[in-house]
């Protein structure tokens, strides 16, 4: 028996946790590649907030004041990690993933359980003189915003190793049934579409600047490290950057378990082990079919493009039907599982898109 | 193996050296020579080799360890969702086996007679035949729910899980302060207490031999299932929770995980037909057994306050229908309300033909003329309490309250003099508690809630309990709420 809400809980907990690694991961390498010659930041930097979703809130908060501080990575920083004004900074992330985590505290282990939390207490505690939220970890410096000022490196490699031993340790200690497949769920859903907006923006931002060579490849590079997937890449390519190739790898190579493929493949697993439990007769099937259906429809589409659909501009509408789809079923999954209210019908004088 | 040790010069160590037990108060670990309790010295042996540093990191550990796992509550007063740690003293309290022995007999003793009164109270009402007793002190009681009169809950429990406050007093005997038979609270923090204090003192854990507290959550489970109307292999048992706002959300959350069952919000249910169902992934699936931590007034807007949205309208008709177990049954209030608590012991006697076991705190009823003469003149001397109040908000500390405070509260009293009872201030024990800002053991006075569960085969009682300590210094009162700290509590195993 799994509860409507709980699965709700599990799988946004899921896609949060996601989204915090695929934030700090991001960050993190696009400050690295900087660090090198050639790259300018104005390129660097935007497509983090466009990716985020919130050029439009940032230009509103800062660009509009002073149009140079898309140069200024600190302050993108800033924005993207530590801004309350953000509602997908890294630290209302992380505190989405404790609140959802709080709510299906007993579906939880509790060492994936105790792993969150100490990450949340570590982002949350103010720096020394702010007064104390709790005590102090042994061995490891207690408070984040102090390494954020120290050490910058070591701030996003502890977020994306806290995130790392999170996920381990969902698979090595959560009972494999509706909660876990969830979370899964949630994560693959999240990882599919996150994939997707980070490779669309900065090929954007390549198309825009039609920079050389070596800049190219430096850029590529930093997306595969946001992704995790640099070895990977040269593994598979034997250091041959292009690209197309790292195009096609981060979308359609079914080894790579970043690639929006990948991601698509596993939520279809799990959508599968969730339905093979559902003993409910089935509703009037949707208008482009189940969620399930979508999914297997999605993954095959994006296995049939060619490489030329994969470079020049057609990637970018390759891109958004990504995006749109993973967001349609993600609603679809919300109402055929977790209990939501279905969308209201087309043509309703009602009706919302969303963002 | 056991390991039996001589003691060493216990008070001359340094955590002991400096401790002055309070005046007038029975210290359970340093006795009137100011050295440790005979038989405890030779557990207590790895604390007082101890120095103030040790200790000190020792009790960080154990914060540490608390705040990591989550093991938090929310207080009331604070803006809402703020997360506190219960204060955690690392300095276990430790109980022989023989006062623990005549502990379990009194409760049991106890449980069993509130239980007989409660069905009596909700059924055939012969005890308020009794000619000691005033039918009005039950009957017109804001805790006793008229609207369940005549319901038998399904499988004839109605206290699943009593939590029974005691004290001891100067004497070192034990007494009840109070029942609590509604939604007793903080068991988890004895199981969680247990888990932190073997880590940070493994040694002297293994020396003192503990009886083990984490058979808890499987007696519980089997209590529920066995009353449930349904075979026990389909049994659906959940816990209900007010939600993650609540101050004992944590406790929901670990009772739910440790006895493997669902926790369900009052939303994720529904009753069709007077039968609960619980909404899932696949469709609504039947409920038999509900451990409800929702106040009774907030579980069922048909029957109770219809503002509630913590609430399931028709779980009460469900209930009285015999379709679902509620634990603790709703209207078990009137049986644990301060107003009644001084007819226990006439209780015992009226229900079991028995004289109690356990000792209780002389109480004066303000309703009753005499008493309320003399607690008017006492006042200063005197704990005032409402009767329907709880977690020490609402009562007089009358030694050391001011001329200001007794004023109001004789006014009080003699506006609603039901609604008050009086007790003699009792000299709570004193245990050495580890106050970090001080880096020192001092005295801290302590409670003891022992937690009672009662299945169809009779009532079973935790050898362990919460023990609370009041932290400031002075203090009297233990609550969560107002700055009380916890302590493992060791029940030791009787030594051959």
């Amino acid at each position: 028996m799994l509860i409507s809400r709980v699965a709700d809980h599990c799988f946004w907990f899921g896609r949060y946790l996601e989204r915090a690694e695929a934030t700090a991961r991001s960050l993190g390498s696009t400050r690295e590649a900087l660090m090198g010659a050639d790259l300018e930041e104005r390129q660097s930097w935007l497509p983090i907030v466009i990716a985020g979703g919130e050029q439009e809130r940032f230009e509103e908060h800062f660009v509009r004041a002073d149009p140079n501080v898309v140069h200024d990575g600190e302050r993108v920083q800033e924005y993207m990690v530590w801004d309350d004004r953000n509602p997908s900074s890294l630290r209302a992330s992380i505190a989405a993933v404790r609140a959802n985590a709080r709510s299906i505290r007993d579906h939880l282990s509790l060492e994936v359980w105790s792993q969150i939390n100490e990450l949340h207490w570590w982002i949350e505690r103010p720096l020394a003189g702010g007064g104390a939220t709790g005590p102090v970890p042994h061995g490891r410096s207690d408070c984040a915003r102090q390494v954020w000022l120290d050490d910058r490196h070591a701030f996003y490699a502890h977020i994306a190793e806290s995130s790392a031993l999170t996920a381990g340790l969902l698979r090595t200690t959560m009972l494999r049934d509706g909660p876990f497949d969830f979370i899964i769920l949630g994560t693959m859903i999240e990882r599919a579409s996150q994939t997707a907006r980070v490779l669309d923006v900065q090929h954007h931002a390549l198309e825009l600047s039609r920079a050389h060579v070596i800049v190219d490849t430096a850029l590529w590079l930093a997306l595969l490290r946001a992704c995790a997937g640099y070895e990977p890449f040269m593994r598979r390519h034997r250091g041959r950057v292009s690209g197309t190739a790292v195009a096609a790898f981060l979308i359609q190579d079914p080894r790579f378990p970043r690639s929006i493929g990948f991601a698509l493949q596993s939520a279809q697993g799990r959508l599968e082990a969730i339905r093979a439990n559902d003993r409910r007769t089935e509703g009037p099937e949707p208008a482009g079919g189940s969620s399930q259906q979508r999914l297997a429809t999605l993954g095959a589409w994006l296995d049939a493009r060619s490489p030329q659909q994969l470079a020049g501009s057609s990637i970018h509408d390759v891109l958004t039907h990504v995006v749109d789809e993973v967001h349609t079923i993600a609603s679809q999954i919300g109402v055929e599982l977790l209990g939501y209210a279905p969308p209201p019908a087309p043509g309703d004088a009602h009706h919302q898109t969303q963002g | 193996m056991r390991y039996h040790q001589p003691v060493e010069a216990a008070s001359s160590a340094d955590l002991f050296a400096s401790y002055q037990r309070i005046p007038g108060a029975y210290d359970e670990i340093v006795g009137p020579d100011d050295r440790v309790r005979g038989d405890l010295g030779t557990m207590l042996e790895p604390l007082v080799r101890m120095d103030p540093d040790q200790l000190a990191h020792r009790a960080d550990l154990a914060a540490l360890s608390l705040i990591n796992q989550g093991v938090t509550f929310s207080v009331y007063s604070d803006s809402a969702g703020s997360e506190k740690v219960f204060p955690f003293c690392p300095v276990p309290r430790m109980l022989r086996h023989d006062a623990w022995a005549r502990l379990e007999r009194g409760l049991v003793q106890r449980l069993r007679a509130l239980e007989l009164f409660l069905d009596d109270v909700y059924g055939a009402q012969t005890f308020l035949t009794n000619p000691r007793i005033d039918p009005g002190m039950v009957l017109e009681s804001s805790a006793y729910m008229a609207k369940l009169h005549g319901i038998k809950p399904a499988g004839g429990v109605r206290v699943h899980v009593g939590g029974i406050d005691l004290i001891r007093g100067a004497d070192g005997g034990f007494a009840v302060l109070e029942d609590n038979l509604r939604c007793p609270s903080g068991v988890s923090y004895v199981l969680q207490n247990r888990v932190v204090s073997k880590r940070v003192f493994p040694e002297m854990f293994r020396r003192a031999r503990v009886r083990r507290v984490d058979t808890y959550p499987a007696r519980l489970a089997a209590a529920l299932t066995a009353v449930a109307p349904c075979a026990e292999e389909d049994c659906c048992s959940v816990v209900l929770t007010p939600g993650s706002y609540n101050s004992a959300y944590f406790e929901h959350t670990f009772l739910a995980r440790t006895m493997g069952i669902e926790l369900v919000e009052a939303s994720d249910l529904l009753v069709d037909d007077d039968r609960v169902y619980a909404r899932t992934t696949a469709g609504p699936q039947r409920v038999h057994s509900i451990y409800r931590r929702t106040d009774e007034t907030f579980l069922d807007p048909e029957v109770f306050r219809p503002d509630s949205l913590l609430g399931v309208p028709g779980i009460i008709r469900a209930y009285a229908a015999g379709n679902v177990v509620l634990a603790n049954a709703p209207g078990n209030g009137i049986a644990d309300d301060k107003g009644i608590y001084p007819l226990v012991p006439e209780i015992i006697r009226h229900f079991l033909g028995e004289e109690p076991l356990l000792a209780q705190v002389p109480t004066y009823m303000c309703a009753r003329q005499d008493d309320r003469a003399y607690v008017l003149e006492h006042l200063h001397e005197l704990v005032v309490k409402l009767v329907d109040g709880a977690g020490g908000y609402g009562m007089l500390m009358g030694p050391q309250s001011t001329a200001d405070e007794r004023d109001q509260f004789r006014a009080r009293i003699l506006a609603e003099p039901r609604r008050y009872i009086a007790q003699p201030l009792v000299e709570l024990s004193t245990t050495p508690t580890w106050i970090p800002e001080k880096h020192r053991l001092e005295p801290r006075r302590v409670d003891l809630r022992p937690y009672v569960i009662t299945s169809p085969d009779g009532p079973w009682v935790l050898r362990g309990g919460l023990t609370r300590t009041a932290l400031v210094e002075g203090s009297y009162v233990v609550n969560s709420s107002q700055g009380g700290g916890s302590k493992d509590t060791w029940v030791l195993e009787e030594r051959s």
